[in-house]
């Protein structure tokens, strides 16, 4: 098997608002990214994967198979959804044990089992805590433990680290890549991109509704860095500091916008943020908050749609 | 799916909605509204009322407990089994398991049918018994009457139940349009004469309290039909209003709520 999931010319809208706009991409084994905004149609997507919405137009194929109203499909298919509401009044154990008696698991069977995910996900400690006490961070992991418990052929995470703190973020990536290294496929989907380059190349784009690109993730940030990346700085001596920066081979642009701004642009961010330090330190030059306006994917979607 | 797996299926969902029913801090107040019945004759025996005997338990019980809480208790418990999942997000987590949504449907009306006999049952039987009691007859002295309210209890729960679940898979505010069918249109309906009375439930709630209770209210009701014919079409209902809903459930889509 070379593709976990098709889509071909998907469309879906909800009344007047189009949720995906004649998508196509193939997502293949092992890791896949879905990256994009919010608002940019991975939830929808994932919903039609896994048989909650139907596609209005093109055809969807999940493990070779339609996934609407497919029940048996359903005991390859391991899902974590975007939002964090489990069943409150249930512990940890409980949830995800019920979960597994409905894929058929005698009680026994379930329970070992729960144990189990229970403990990959690093949630022993709080599982026979009610779920209602968990934190966010908990709550992300309860819900990957229910998904992969059963081991399924292929999981469904639908922002996985969203909300999550560090621990917790590290504990889900290593979850999910041991996953994928026992031979499971994962397609997730994250507004973040560089939280998937730490655990896959493989990145499909989505933007209004559309894949924009897909591929391997170097190709796509090659692409990326075509466009110059804004900086804006704040300091009570701009232009100083602009003759000190200009030096920088890849800087493009100087800009002064205000007494107490210089914004720059440069075609290589991981350079430009490795020597800024060297260069305000030599300088002697305040530096008082940085920020790129093009950090968030929005910009670097703009930059790719044009 | 072996018959292994769908009892197994049948046992988590039936004790999911059976804990999110009577597990939950909702019961407290549909314990005490099924309770009104037992408060109401513990308050007459209380007061010594003269007139309190089997006829004032039925001319009280009728309009209070099958027009009011009977309606109410159900429509609370129908109308969250299947909205209160979609609008809290849980609904995924068992629709993507290897159970059709059709059996979400039974095995969740399953729960919600235990859990309302739960709630109404035990207060009936209290409030007969506190009845008999205090007119000095043993606890068997007029079964009829008990056997009456438990049969309306039992197949009102079952009808009821189904009509408001399938309202809450048609529309978005299921307890609005439920407190119009429960409280307008089967009081309005149910009391015009002739036979329009037959398009409400209530209506073949009481044709089984008159076939089956010897003396009370009920014997001068107007009905054609016996108490048999009326549990037998109240069981047609609940199973056409059941199959309805697994009919449109089947074809739900589910969208994320914000």
């Amino acid at each position: 098997m070379s593709t976990v999931a098709e889509a071909t010319g998907v469309s879906k809208w909800y009344g007047e608002v189009l949720g995906l706009n004649a998508f196509t991409a193939s997502f293949g084994t092992g890791i896949t990214g879905l990256v994009g905004p919010n608002g940019a149609g991975k939830s929808t997507l994932f919903k039609l994967l896994i048989g909650q919405l139907r596609a209005n137009q093109g055809t969807l194929r999940l493990l070779g198979e339609n996934p609407w109203n497919n029940v048996p499909m359903m005991r390859r298919l391991g899902y974590c959804p975007e939002h964090n509401q489990l069943y409150g009044w249930l512990s940890g154990q409980q949830f995800v044990e019920a979960l597994l008696r409905l894929d058929g698991m005698p009680t026994a069977k379930a329970s070992t089992a729960a144990t189990a995910a229970l403990k990959v996900v690093g949630l022993s400690g709080a599982a026979h805590r009610p779920t209602r006490t968990y934190s966010r961070g908990m709550r992300q992991r309860a819900k990957l433990a229910q998904a992969l418990a059963h081991d399924p052929d292929v999981l469904i995470l639908d922002e996985p680290l969203s909300g999550a703190d560090p621990m917790a973020r590290v504990q889900i990536l290593r979850t999910i890549s041991d996953y994928a290294k026992d031979g499971g496929h994962v397609i997730m989907s994250t507004h973040v991109l560089y939280e998937i380059e730490r655990i896959t190349q493989n990145i499909v784009l989505i933007h209004n509704g559309k894949a924009i690109a897909s591929g391997d993730i170097h190709a796509i940030r090659a692409l990326i860095d075509e466009h110059p990346h804004a900086v804006r700085l704040e300091t009570s001596h701009p232009r100083q500091l602009a003759q000190a920066l200009a030096r920088m081979e890849h800087v493009v642009s100087l800009e002064v916008p205000a007494d107490d701004v210089l914004l720059i642009r440069t075609r290589k961010p991981d350079a430009f943020y490795k020597e800024l330090p060297g260069i305000v330190a030599d300088t002697k030059l305040d530096v008082r908050s940085l920020e790129s306006p093009d950090d968030s994917l929005e910009a670097v979607f703009r930059y790719l749609v044009g | 799916m072996g018959l292994a797996e769908s009892m197994r299926r049948l046992w988590v969902v039936t004790t999911l909605t059976l804990r999110y029913l009577l597990g939950t801090r909702r019961v407290i107040a549909m314990a005490f509204l099924s309770a009104v019945p037992l408060i109401l004759a513990l308050a007459l025996a209380a007061a010594r009322v003269a007139t309190f005997d089997n006829v004032l338990f039925q001319i009280l019980m009728i309009p209070l407990f099958l027009q009011v809480v009977l309606i109410f208790v159900t429509l609370v418990n129908a109308t969250t089994l299947i909205r209160e999942e979609i609008e809290d997000n849980t609904l995924p987590y068992l629709l993507t398991r290897p159970i059709s949504k059709p059996a979400v449907v039974l095995y969740k009306y399953l729960g919600y049918l235990i859990a309302v006999l739960v709630l109404l049952v035990p207060p009936i039987i209290l409030a007969y018994a506190v009845t008999e009691a205090y007119q000095g007859n043993g606890l068997t002295a007029n079964l009829d009457i008990l056997g009456g309210f438990l049969v309306t209890t039992v197949i009102g729960s079952a009808a009821y139940g189904a009509v408001f679940l399938f309202i809450s898979v048609l529309v978005r505010k299921p307890l609005a349009v439920g407190l119009l069918f429960g409280f307008v249109w089967e009081s309005i309906v149910g009391s015009i004469p002739g036979d329009v009375p037959k398009l409400s439930v209530v209506h073949y709630l009481k044709s089984v309290l008159k076939g089956m209770i010897a003396i009370g209210p009920m014997t001068t009701y107007q009905s054609d039909i016996s108490a048999g014919t009326a549990v037998l079409l109240l069981v047609g209902l609940s199973v056409a209003m059941i199959v309805l809903t697994m009919m449109i459930f089947q074809q739900m889509e589910f969208r994320q709520k914000a």
